[in-house]
């Protein structure tokens, strides 16, 4: 006789840790890309060592990694052009800052409003559409001329290369709700106000962080550009001061330094997403 | 009592014609009934319930809700969705307990109301649980403890169990009708099978498309038998159960609706 269901000492015990396993994402999901990008970091490395090395390169347009190095340590010691590193730092920082903060807080409502309401779009969809595209070293003439070479000029012209892009993610964000879940909540009783703060806003979370972390990167591309208007202190105005000396490893080092914190603000944010929105991409 | 009266939805279609939805749809929905839509795809089932639920605006006729006109969707009328609509970053029981906060209820009134309702439907051990970590049926039973949070008059079903397996679309109309047995809520569901219509409704109505109107309307008591003795058999094998079920499946299969041939009859049927 046969009994399929008979306990038997044959039948492996479960495995004391087992094997857990997850739906295949789709595209690269939670796939762990670290190790191959730090390789790639490593060979391109490697590379640059080598051209340096075996001068494929004149120095003066591609120093070795050793050099800039060492004019690293420099300028981290005795400053640059009257200032230390971290105040060139920090003067960047603060104005990248400021400019995300105040594009934030005026992109998101905005955005959300151009998604909700007519007249919020219609009248802010014309000005924003005809700026937008344009570089902000075409209307950086404009900032110096109408707010002057201190500081004000200079955020703004950060704030508005940000507010583009948050706004428009947060608009898409309102514009890609369901229906089906509006009306759930308005079946449930929801007021408009309800409506908006527990499904509008944390539907369209998601997107505004995607909005936010393109906008710093913006923000930091803008950066160089910002600092050309008469800045003593700044990454990009050091960046800009060694080029007038073809002091190429001085650019270097300013290249890297805002490299290293474009790379943080974006790690932040991923790690922000990862906090506020870990359903995304599960509905 | 929900009336429906007269109610006709023209929709607006491409090239400037229209639509014509629903027809004259004259529906009353008493305290304790189970009222079942049964009819083809496009033929306006949804149409009707989402003016029932007040997600669209009538053409023509009136809706109205222990005398109240029906124009906005409220609390007084409970939605389960074809789609689960579950929001996917709150828990389990936040989303049972959604319409309880939108009405203002403390946070552990809140919570022992949503741990009593998942016990209805079987998931109490799932009250700190996302709704992507549920199965189908799961979510569409958080769906329905959602719904009753709010205590409302009528419970409106889309197809809800529609992507179910049979398996659990059987456990699941059982639920129903016990939490229907339990609760004395009146309920208007939506359904294409004929079998699921026969079970779970007091009253019958089959509707046929282009335009969407009710043409013939059956009145039962399957389902108080069923929720009396709870034997699924006695019911199956009721020779009027079998009657109904050819006699409606003539009526929906009709020859004289537009575009149907004759290898096309079991089409919707599965
Ligand atoms: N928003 C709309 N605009 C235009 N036509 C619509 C709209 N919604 C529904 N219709 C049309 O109205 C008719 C009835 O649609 P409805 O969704 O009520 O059908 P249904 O009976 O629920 O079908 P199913 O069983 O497939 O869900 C269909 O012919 C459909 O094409
Ligand atoms: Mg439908």
């Amino acid at each position: 006789m046969t009994d399929l269901a008979r306990a038997d000492d044959t039948t492996p015990a479960p495995p004391a840790a087992p094997k857990l396993v997850q739906l295949h994402p789709f595209g690269l999901g939670g796939a762990r890309t670290a190790p191959i990008s730090l390789a790639t970091g490593a060979a391109l490395l490697g590379l640059w060592f080598l051209a340096a090395q075996y001068r494929l390169v004149p120095p003066l347009f591609l120093p070795s990694p050793q050099e800039v190095a060492t004019q690293f340590l420099a300028i981290a010691e005795d400053g640059y052009a009257g200032a230390t590193l971290w105040e060139h730092v920090a003067a960047s920082l603060f104005r990248i800052v400021t400019a995300a903060v105040i594009a934030a807080s005026l992109a998101i409502p905005l955005g959300l409003a151009m998604g909700l309401n007519r007249w919020a779009k219609g009248v802010l969809d014309t000005p924003i559409e005809f700026y937008w595209p344009l570089p902000p070293l075409a209307y950086l003439p404009l900032m110096i001329i109408w707010l002057g070479i201190g500081e004000l000029s200079k955020i703004v012209l950060l704030t508005l290369a940000m507010f583009a892009p948050i706004c428009l993610s947060a608009q898409a964000g309102v514009r890609a709700l369901p229906i089906e879940r509006v009306n759930a909540a308005l079946s449930l009783g929801a007021t408009r106000w309800q409506l908006f703060r527990a499904i509008v806003l944390p539907s369209a979370l998601p997107e505004i962080l995607t909005g936010l972390r393109i906008g710093i990167g913006v923000g930091w591309s803008t950066l160089v550009a910002a600092e050309l208007i008469a800045a003593t202190r700044g990454i990009g105005f050091m960046i800009m001061s060694a080029s007038h000396f073809l002091a190429t490893d001085v650019v270097f080092v300013g290249i890297g330094v805002i490299a290293v914190w474009a790379f943080a603000f974006s790690y932040g944010m991923r790690l922000l997403e990862a906090w506020l929105v870990p359903w995304k991409g599960k509905s | 009592m929900l009336q429906v009266r007269n109610a006709s939805v023209f929709f607006p279609a491409r090239d400037g014609r229209t639509v014509h939805a629903l027809d004259r749809a004259s529906l009353d929905i008493d305290a304790g009934s189970i009222v079942v839509a049964l009819g083809a795809s496009g033929c306006g089932k949804s149409t009707l319930l989402n003016a029932i639920a007040g997600f669209l605006p009538l053409s023509e006729g009136a809706i109205t809700l222990d005398g109240q006109p029906v124009e906005k969707p409220g609390a007084d009328r409970g939605v389960v969705f074809q789609k689960d609509t579950l929001l996917p970053w709150k828990t389990v029981a936040e989303n049972v307990a959604l319409g309880l906060k939108f009405a203002g209820l403390p946070a552990r009134r809140r919570r022992e109301r949503a741990e009593e309702l998942l016990g209805l439907v079987g998931l109490e051990d799932f009250a700190d649980a996302t709704p992507h970590e549920l199965s189908g049926g799961m979510r569409q039973r958080v769906g329905i403890a959602r719904a009753l949070a709010t205590d409302p008059k009528i419970l409106l079903m889309d197809e809800p169990f529609g992507a179910l397996d049979s398996l659990t679309r059987e456990q699941m109309q059982e639920l129903l009708i016990d939490v229907w047995a339990r609760t004395g809520k009146r309920i208007f569901f939506i359904t294409h099978s004929i079998e699921e219509a026969l079970f779970l409704g007091t009253t019958v109505v089959v509707m046929s498309p282009r335009p969407g109107r009710i043409t013939a309307r059956f009145d039962l008591d399957f389902v108080r038998r069923f929720a009396a003795d709870r034997d699924v058999r006695a019911v199956l094998s009721d020779p009027r159960f079998a009657e109904l079920h050819d006699e409606i499946r003539n009526i929906v299969h009709r020859p004289s609706h537009e575009g149907r041939r004759g290898g096309q009859r079991e089409g919707w049927l599965q």
